[in-house]
């Protein structure tokens, strides 16, 4: 192995390791639209609605679209009563174990924020290692510095009401699916 | 403060305290895994001092990047303006309903009492604000405006409030009920009201910051979004953000990020309005308030609170606040140690009284992501306070001690603040001035005079001080060749405890160093403790010319009080000049740190000096170390050494022992003192579950308040290495 591409496999190590800390879900597919649509169809259930991809290629989700249950009505009734949203993300922090999501795209502000079950999907090759250099002007073409986006790190949590809560108004379950 | 104090022992101190110390564990973790920490520390800083320094042009800046995104820009000069901008605001858009996230600044400004109003119907969405709606309540945190709450005082109130059968007995029952609520006012909301983490003044962002998701939901589900938040929010530049997201959350909740971290910049335009109306389009508005933080930004002192980013460290690190927490330690809205330049700067100095529970203990000073020097700030508001107090007061004996003071303050704080002149008087006129301290009567004279508890007994002055003692010494039997130091005899263990003193000196000369003594001299940490600061200024100038004198023949310093050391090393920058202060900081020692330092330097082994198997106490310790001492790290040689040695040490994790100095003898907060020192008392019996442990503590008062948890001998740790000496 090349010291990059352990230096790659470090990284996916160390995110997948604070994303589960942080009550994430976490797994590896291989870059394709079949590979993807399977693996999101072992954990989607009921109703499933998709922000078409901002930062992956378009011809990954394909696929997604022919699972039963896609949901293409975007009131905000029909929005509300999505069980699962699928959107893709620009990056992805190891040492949290965080995503990094647009929110004026598509829906994916509504999509990563309304259903039960959030599935964000990331390229391998945008792992960094801490969260400042998502704000390098030299990293991701500037995207951290002009888009409209969340980290997210994990499902919605609290801890006002006693113990942790994991699933609060967001999401419940966080699923990250990292295309490699 | 006495009755606010004993409610909270009595039903929220079992809450704070878990939550707090949990906060606070996790900070500790979430800092350690950040390899270049204090370097972020010290960017953020500089960041904040040149942001609030260009605060007009940013503002003007802000202003500009708003409106060039399609926003409005409002800047409230109070909150007044404020709540009145966002009802019209509200009243113009014919709304009904509004969500709304945590903020503290609409807290500040009462927002909600105005939109109710005005007939708008407001729900908190943030679950600790709901808690506090429905109870009508306070915050008592920055972060966590409902850790007072337990998880089954919560299911009484909602069971009372909302005359509910649902089953409400565990935290996720709990959340389920109220997110179904609030889920119905999300998409059912006209408006959505959120604070504001940051404002980046380049391209007019906001962030966001929280876990729970109602944020996200405020400010993306209705059409109309109003950030409401402190000019001082505003960073020059969105690449900021780099350092400060990164600080946030560690030093908050203890992750690395939250669940949520919002970063965009608002209207959101492209993202389509979840509404039924076709017309139906997104609109913001920033409200920025300065509501006082302009004159915090002239005052000389109150301006370093500006840069505070809310992380509430200060607030979880306080050994105080953790066992009370924000509604005795606390003002109308902002709470702990940072919390009284906020009550002064946006209210009233009277409002920033509860101050006095900053013991100055410093455990937050090296907490604070943008290194904000608390209990400095507090020192300074007490100051304050003092004069108007002084002016209020004024019997006999307050002018009689003002002769010789030069700050004005009531007799309590002259007391505990002169215990120069008290113990140079009390050794003077000892036996007599101790047999007096022991008459009947005179412990609740005391009491009623200098506000000294009558449950605590303070230190009897000695008859013999440590300087005069130190003259009697035989000559030492081992050559001088390891080191040549000059002992500073502070006021504390000179005329209160010079025994340590001696044994310092004793086991210093036996492993060959050179030891004399210096002048006497106040150092000016009681005085500072009690705000007297002009007073304390003169005496740390005084002291650090004869400090000086010794450096200069090249002699190191040695402290016996840690809390004098913490001078040498910490609050002097506010007194002397930048290089005498770095002078006098390289060459101050705490006794037991000089001693392993010496012995590392010249690779000697302590066990060869201190063999921990010969000791007549046995090995088994049980060591606490003085919260200014963990501070100034000069904890660890201790604890090193005594390991070193061979002793079989357990130290214990409290912030602060609960004493304090002298709060902990202030009879408003005997109880207090007391129930902080239980962690440690609690600390002391796990460890001697296995059978007893010696103990042993550094500071004369964590001494002193071990001693009254168990009644037994506390040993200073040269007290024990002394024993190696005679066998």
């Amino acid at each position: 192995m090349s010291s990059a591409v352990r230096t790659q496999h470090d990284l996916i190590a160390r995110f997948e390791a604070a994303a589960r800390s942080a009550a994430a879900t976490v797994e590896r597919v291989s870059a394709t639209a079949g590979a993807l649509a399977s693996a999101v169809e072992r954990i989607a259930q009921g109703r499933i609605a998709i922000a078409e991809p901002l930062d992956l290629p378009g011809e990954l989700f394909t696929d997604l679209y022919r699972l039963p249950g896609i949901v293409t009505a975007r009131s905000k009734a029909e929005l509300a009563a999505c069980d699962v949203g699928i959107t893709d993300a620009f990056a992805a922090i190891a040492r949290t174990g965080s995503v990094c999501v647009t929110i004026d795209h598509a829906y994916s502000g509504a999509l990563s924020l309304l259903a039960r079950l959030h599935i964000a999907v990331v390229a391998a090759d945008t792992l960094v290692e801490r969260p400042a250099e998502v704000f390098d002007p030299n990293r991701f073409g500037g995207k951290g510095l002009t888009r409209n986006f969340v980290f997210i790190t994990g499902p919605s949590a609290t801890a006002d009401m006693g113990p942790l809560v994991r699933g609060v108004h967001g999401p419940h379950k966080l699923h990250v699916i990292i295309l490699e | 403060m006495l009755k606010a104090i004993r409610m909270a022992l009595d039903i929220e101190s079992p809450a704070v305290r878990h939550n707090t110390q949990t906060f606070n564990s996790g900070r500790y973790e979430a800092v350690a895994v950040i390899p270049d920490y204090n370097a972020l520390k010290d960017r953020a800083r500089a960041i904040k001092e040149d942001a609030i320094a260009r605060l007009p042009q940013l503002l003007a800046q802000v202003e500009a990047s708003v409106k060039r995104n399609g926003g409005y820009f409002f800047l409230a000069k109070d909150g007044n303006e404020a709540s009145r901008y966002i009802t019209q605001v509200c009243r113009e858009h014919e709304v009904r309903l509004l969500v709304k996230g945590k903020s503290m600044t609409s807290e500040e400004v009462h927002l909600n009492h105005h939109l109710e109003e005005a007939g708008i119907e407001v729900a908190e969405t943030d679950l600790a604000e709901f808690i506090l709606q429905i109870a009508d309540e306070q915050p008592s945190h920055v972060v966590g405006p409902a850790i007072h709450y337990s998880r089954e005082r919560i299911t009484a109130l909602f069971k009372r409030k909302f005359q509910t059968d649902s089953p409400l007995d565990t935290g996720e029952e709990l959340t389920r009920f109220a997110r179904e609520i609030l889920r119905q006012k999300f998409l059912n909301a006209d408006a959505g009201v959120s604070g504001a983490n940051f404002v980046t003044a380049d391209t007019g962002s906001i962030v966001l910051v929280e876990s729970e998701g109602n944020i996200r939901l405020t400010s993306y589900v209705p059409p109309l979004h109003i950030a409401i938040a402190g000019i001082e929010k505003v960073l020059p530049s969105r690449r900021d953000l780099a350092i400060f997201l990164e600080l946030l959350a560690p030093s908050s909740t203890g992750q690395g990020l939250t669940a949520y971290t919002s970063v965009f910049t608002p209207p959101l335009s492209a993202a389509p309005v979840l509404s039924d109306r076709p017309d139906a389009k997104r609109e913001f508005h920033l409200v920025l308030i300065d509501n006082g933080r302009m004159r915090m930004r002239e005052d000389a002192v109150l301006h370093e609170a500006l840069y505070c980013i809310r992380c509430a460290a200060c607030l979880n690190s306080c050994a105080n606040f953790q066992t009370v927490g924000g509604h005795a330690f606390g003002g109308e809205t902002y709470s702990g140690g940072i919390g009284g330049s906020w009550e002064a700067g946006t209210k009233d100095l009277l409002k920033a009284r509860f101050n006095e529970l900053c013991t100055g203990c410093t455990r937050c000073v090296n907490q604070c992501p943008v290194r904000i020097d608390i209990p400095w700030l507090n020192s300074n508001l007490r100051e304050r306070i003092n004069e108007i107090d002084a002016k209020a007061s004024g019997g006999f004996l307050q002018k009689a001690l003002s002769v010789e003071a030069d700050d004005k303050a009531t007799v309590p704080k002259l007391f505990f603040g002169r215990y120069d002149l008290f113990g140079k008087w009390g050794s003077r006129l000892a036996p007599l001035s101790n047999w007096m301290n022991e008459l009947p009567g005179s412990r609740a004279m005391m009491e009623r005079i200098a506000g000294v508890d009558q449950r605590r007994q303070l230190p009897p002055f000695a008859a013999t001080t440590l300087v005069q003692a130190a003259r009697k010494l035989s000559a030492p039997k081992a050559t001088a060749h390891r080191g040549r130091i000059a002992l500073f005899p502070d006021i504390f263990t000179n005329y209160g405890s010079p025994d340590r003193g001696i044994e310092a000196i004793e086991v210093l000369r036996a492993v060959g160093i050179d030891v004399v003594l210096t002048e006497v001299s106040a150092d000016g940490r009681a005085s500072l403790s009690q705000g007297l600061i002009q007073t304390a200024k003169k005496q740390a100038q005084k002291t650090s010319e004869i400090l000086l004198k010794y450096i200069r023949e090249g002699r190191e310093i040695v402290v016996i009080e840690p809390s004098a050391l913490a001078m040498f090393r910490l609050d002097n920058r506010h007194f002397l000049d930048r290089n005498t202060f770095e002078e006098i900081r390289e060459h101050s020692f705490e006794a037991v740190e000089y001693l392993w330092r010496m012995l590392q330097e010249r690779n000697l082994d302590a066990s060869d000096f201190f063999p921990a198997s010969n000791h007549p106490l046995g090995t088994r310790l049980f060591y606490h170390s003085h919260c200014q001492q963990k501070t100034i790290s000069a904890a660890e040689p201790t604890e090193a050494l005594l390991r070193a040695a061979g002793f079989d040490v357990v130290t214990s994790s409290v912030e602060c022992c609960g004493m304090a100095g002298s709060f902990g003898y202030k009879k408003d907060y005997y109880e207090l003192s007391m129930a902080v020192g239980g962690d440690l008392f609690a600390q002391v019996r796990a460890a001697e579950t296995d059978g007893p442990r010696t103990l042993v503590a550094t500071g004369i008062s964590c001494q002193e308040q071990l001693h009254a948890g168990f009644k037994r001998k506390v040993f200073h740790p040269m007290e024990l290495l002394k024993d190696f000496l005679t066998s």
